[in-house]
């Protein structure tokens, strides 16, 4: 009898200790008014921004780190960590002048010779340094470096300012000691309006206000212009499950949440306990073709078969539900970006399996198998092959899937023997140049004479008329030669609690939160 | 006594051995690189192999095997690819939440599975005994996510008693409140085993009651309630008991589900979440110590048989 007493009295301490910390739930106190808390999808890779192109550390690490450029609201560079440069005739000779009295985190001011050091290990193991084509970058005085290229390179100002996988800014000693290897979270220092705190894996990372920060002067206007952190706290916490993140911001223990599944837009955008952010930077869909090995290497006619007989507006709609949260556009840049062009669209959408049929006997095509990887980490991208087998079918190209997760597919397409098409999307891009169809040694190997010829004419050249309308030819050949099919402009959607304002309506590419209240 | 201690522990640890071998040869079974994962989208062919050189995943595999193996002796796991921390920490850091969890789910699966059962079994084939056993039977059958989603739909996000997911460890600002993140995921969790143990109790008291000794008991004139305490829950425990070793292993492993849905940071995401990042020495690391735990549970149980009934022979 004893023993079951003692087992009870066990039994009622422990629901008394459950209670007591149930009924000791924390009251919304200031502190917490002061932390902003943002549920993310998932765990970030390292948030050293030079190194990696997730987009998660990019998010995060923007707040720390800067550029010596950054976009404004048109997508325009403007000068951030530089106060202005000039480049000498031949475009080889970038002379940037840089701000004065602006302090890292750890107090040092930033000097010429950061910016050197920082910008070279960028050129040398950056996820996107190598786009630069950069010969030297060296300090020629205390407030200015010189980049010198190896040609032109007119996306110069662009890439500088782009802070996925960019030329962020750290201390020399920092970058000099990291080297190759990703720099520490303990060295996570910056300029930005945020300091490093803490990292504290599958929990959060956090952020404070940077109190010295030197924000600019001129209004803010993107992530260019001046930066006020207006809240302390800045905590990114990775809630992987879509419900959980819509849950928590319902309940008030998230202040943000990102990427919710477009499905449950129909039924968020009216709920008042949330205030949706449609993004305002599409990421598109893509779908590779191999230009390397296989089937459809070379052989153009079986290529445009394959791209008449998609109907993308239904792919999208199965894929990704609202009408809101997709556009069906052809042009590889959105509407009203700078480098929207329509040229070679007619060829986007068409929706026509006669024409496939036809196209594809003229390329000598007889019903083999054509092998398109894809991963179920993406529903999207596993839904859009779906449609797309289907719909090819009718035209009587037989199209094999081969489903897998993510990181094998990563793996697998990198073997050019081993796929004919994969599907993967793409991120805002600044820039034509760092569109991944555009780099040859990205999986699918599209280089051909004349797609060469196009870039060179893209980037040989500062002046941006020159460069939109070499893009234009280059996007009409991509709809010739069809290194990847566009599938179409998705709209992912973030929600925020109704009492979080924040300076845009539409949710940028990488959201930002200062100048933020709530 | 010592005799068999020293016996199972040596048996233990040849699974052991076999279990490491077996983990290691099955993880680089898979497809998919680490490399290519944390360079993310836009990474090079180049950039992928430079970073595989760097981690030291070119080396050939029974390489790699023997210095796992060689550090995981000495307590060295490794470091993860992904976090850059020992795993060591990593699983430090997982299982504060992950036994935590465990641990308040096992008092609800006591609290609720053996009251419940006793009473079933003190009813047997009555409206209330039908009732629990059809409830139970519901109850086993949905899925803990579901339960989960639902519990977080009513009592964080329309009533705003508790909190909708995260947890805080009890040694951050907060302290034991903090416990409170936990409630709804162990009621999620607790919801199938309660069930189960609810229909285990039942079955193992009614065979209890059935023996001849309850039977004398009642003869002797001992109250009805002091033959069910004394004489079939004690015997009927011994099952149960049983089952609570292996529930408890059980949930620390198979709580992925509900640390998914809570957005907890335990043991059982951080693994699938290294699965998917192709972060192998987690991995490892996470299923040698669940191996670990499940040997040394099962060593426990088996011992106190011994205490629960003195006729169990352990030789």
């Amino acid at each position: 009898m004893n023993a079951v007493r003692k087992t009870r009295s066990l039994m009622l301490s422990c629901a008394a200790v459950i209670a007591l910390a149930a009924a000791g739930a924390l009251p919304a106190g200031e502190a917490e008014a002061a932390t902003l808390r943002y549920a993310t999808i998932g765990e970030p890779p390292s948030l050293d921004i030079q190194m990696g192109t997730a987009t998660l550390a990019t998010t995060i690490g923007q707040n720390m780190f800067e550029t010596l450029y950054a976009f404004d609201e048109a997508g325009a560079p403007q000068p951030m960590l530089a106060e202005g440069e000039t480049i000498s005739e031949d475009g080889k000779t970038i002379v940037i002048t840089l701000r004065t009295g602006v302090p890292f985190h750890n107090g040092a001011e930033m000097t010429a010779e950061d910016v050197a050091a920082s910008l070279n290990r960028w050129i040398e193991f950056g996820a996107r340094g190598q786009t630069l084509n950069a010969s030297s970058v060296e300090a020629t005085g205390d407030n200015e470096v010189t980049i010198t290229l190896a040609e032109v390179n007119g996306a110069w100002k662009s890439l500088l300012a782009f802070p996925n996988g960019g030329p962020a800014i750290y201390p020399a000693d920092i970058v000099t000691a990291a080297g190759g290897e990703p720099i520490k979270p303990e060295n996570y220092v910056g300029t930005g309006p945020y300091k490093f705190v803490e990292w504290r894996p599958n929990r959060h990372v956090e952020l404070e206000k940077f109190e010295d920060y030197a924000a600019r002067s001129e209004p803010s206007d993107g992530s260019a212009g001046a930066k006020e952190a207006t809240i302390d706290t800045l905590q990114f916490i990775p809630v992987g499950d879509v419900s959980t993140r819509v849950s928590g911001v319902q309940a008030g223990d998230y202040d943000y949440a990102e990427y919710i599944s477009g499905d449950l837009y129909g039924i968020l955008k009216d709920d008042p306990s949330i205030a949706p952010h449609i993004s305002s930077a599409p990421i598109f869909g893509l779908m590779f073709l191999n230009s390397k090995e296989g089937i459809l290497a070379g052989n153009w006619k079986l290529r445009q078969a394959i791209l008449a007989g998609l109907n993308m507006t239904e792919a999208l709609q199965i894929s990704v539900g609202d009408a809101e949260l997709f556009a069906a556009e052809g042009s590889i840049f959105p509407e009203g970006n700078v480098w929207y062009s329509d040229a070679g669209t007619e060829n986007y959408n068409q929706n026509d399996p006669e024409k496939a049929k036809s196209l594809a006997a003229e390329a000598g095509y007889n019903g083999e198998p054509i092998k398109l990887l894809v991963s179920t980490n993406y529903q999207q991208h596993f839904d859009q092959a779906n449609v797309f087998k289907q719909q090819l079918a009718k035209a009587g190209i037989n199209v094999e899937l081969n489903v897998t997760d993510w990181a094998t597919l990563l793996k697998e397409r990198g073997e050019p023997g081993s796929w004919d098409m994969f599907m993967t999307h793409h991120g805002p891009s600044p820039d034509p140049v760092l569109l991944t169809f555009m780099n040859a040694s990205y999986p699918g190997w599209w280089t051909t004479d004349e797609r060469n010829a196009d870039l060179a004419k893209l980037v040989g050249t500062s002046d941006l008329g020159e460069r939109q309308a070499a893009w234009a030819t280059t996007q009409e050949l991509v709809y010739e030669q069809i290194p990847a099919v566009k599938v179409g402009d998705v709209f992912s959607f973030d929600i925020a609690s109704p009492q979080l304002q924040t300076t845009w309506e539409r949710a940028p590419a990488f959201p930002y939160f200062w100048g933020a209240t709530k | 006594m010592l005799g068999f201690i020293v016996k199972r522990t040596g048996a233990a640890l040849a699974t052991l051995v076999a279990a490491s071998v077996l983990i290691f040869m099955f993880i680089h079974l898979i497809p998919g690189e680490p490399a290519a994962v944390m360079l993310g989208d836009a990474a090079t062919p180049e950039q992928v192999a430079a970073l595989r050189t760097r981690l030291g995943l070119d080396e050939p595999l029974i390489i790699q095997y023997f210095y796992w193996a060689g550090n995981a002796l000495q307590g060295d796991l490794g470091r993860s690819i992904f976090f850059d921390e020992p795993v060591t920490t990593v699983i430090a850091d997982g299982a504060e939440t992950s036994i935590l969890l465990a641990s308040i789910t096992m008092i609800w699966v006591v609290l609720i599975g053996v009251p419940v059962g006793v009473i079933a079994a003190m009813r047997r084939g009555s409206w209330l005994d039908q009732g629990l056993s059809g409830l139970a039977m519901l109850l086993a059958s949905i899925p803990t996510f579901w339960v989960g989603l639902y519990l977080i739909l009513v009592f964080a996000a329309q009533l705003g008693w508790l909190p909708s997911s995260g947890y805080p460890s009890i040694f951050d600002e907060g302290g034991l409140a903090n416990l409170r993140y936990l409630i709804l995921p162990s009621l999620a969790l607790a919801t199938p085993n309660a069930a189960l143990i609810l229909r285990l109790t039942r079955a193992s008291m009614l065979d209890v009651s059935k023996e001849d000794y309850v039977r004398t008991a009642r003869a002797k004139g001992i109250s009805p309630r002091q033959v069910t305490v004394r004489h079939i829950l004690r015997n009927a425990l011994l099952v149960v008991v049983s089952a609570f070793g292996f529930t408890f292993a059980a949930l620390i492993s198979e709580a992925v589900v509900t640390e998914t849905v809570f957005a907890l940071p335990g043991i059982g995401r951080t693994v699938v979440q290294s699965i998917l990042r192709r972060d192998y020495p987690v991995i490892q690391g996470v299923i040698l110590v669940i191996v670990c735990l499940y040997l040394v549970l099962n060593l426990l149980v088996d011992i106190s048989y011994r205490f629960l009934d003195p006729r169990v022979e352990l030789e």
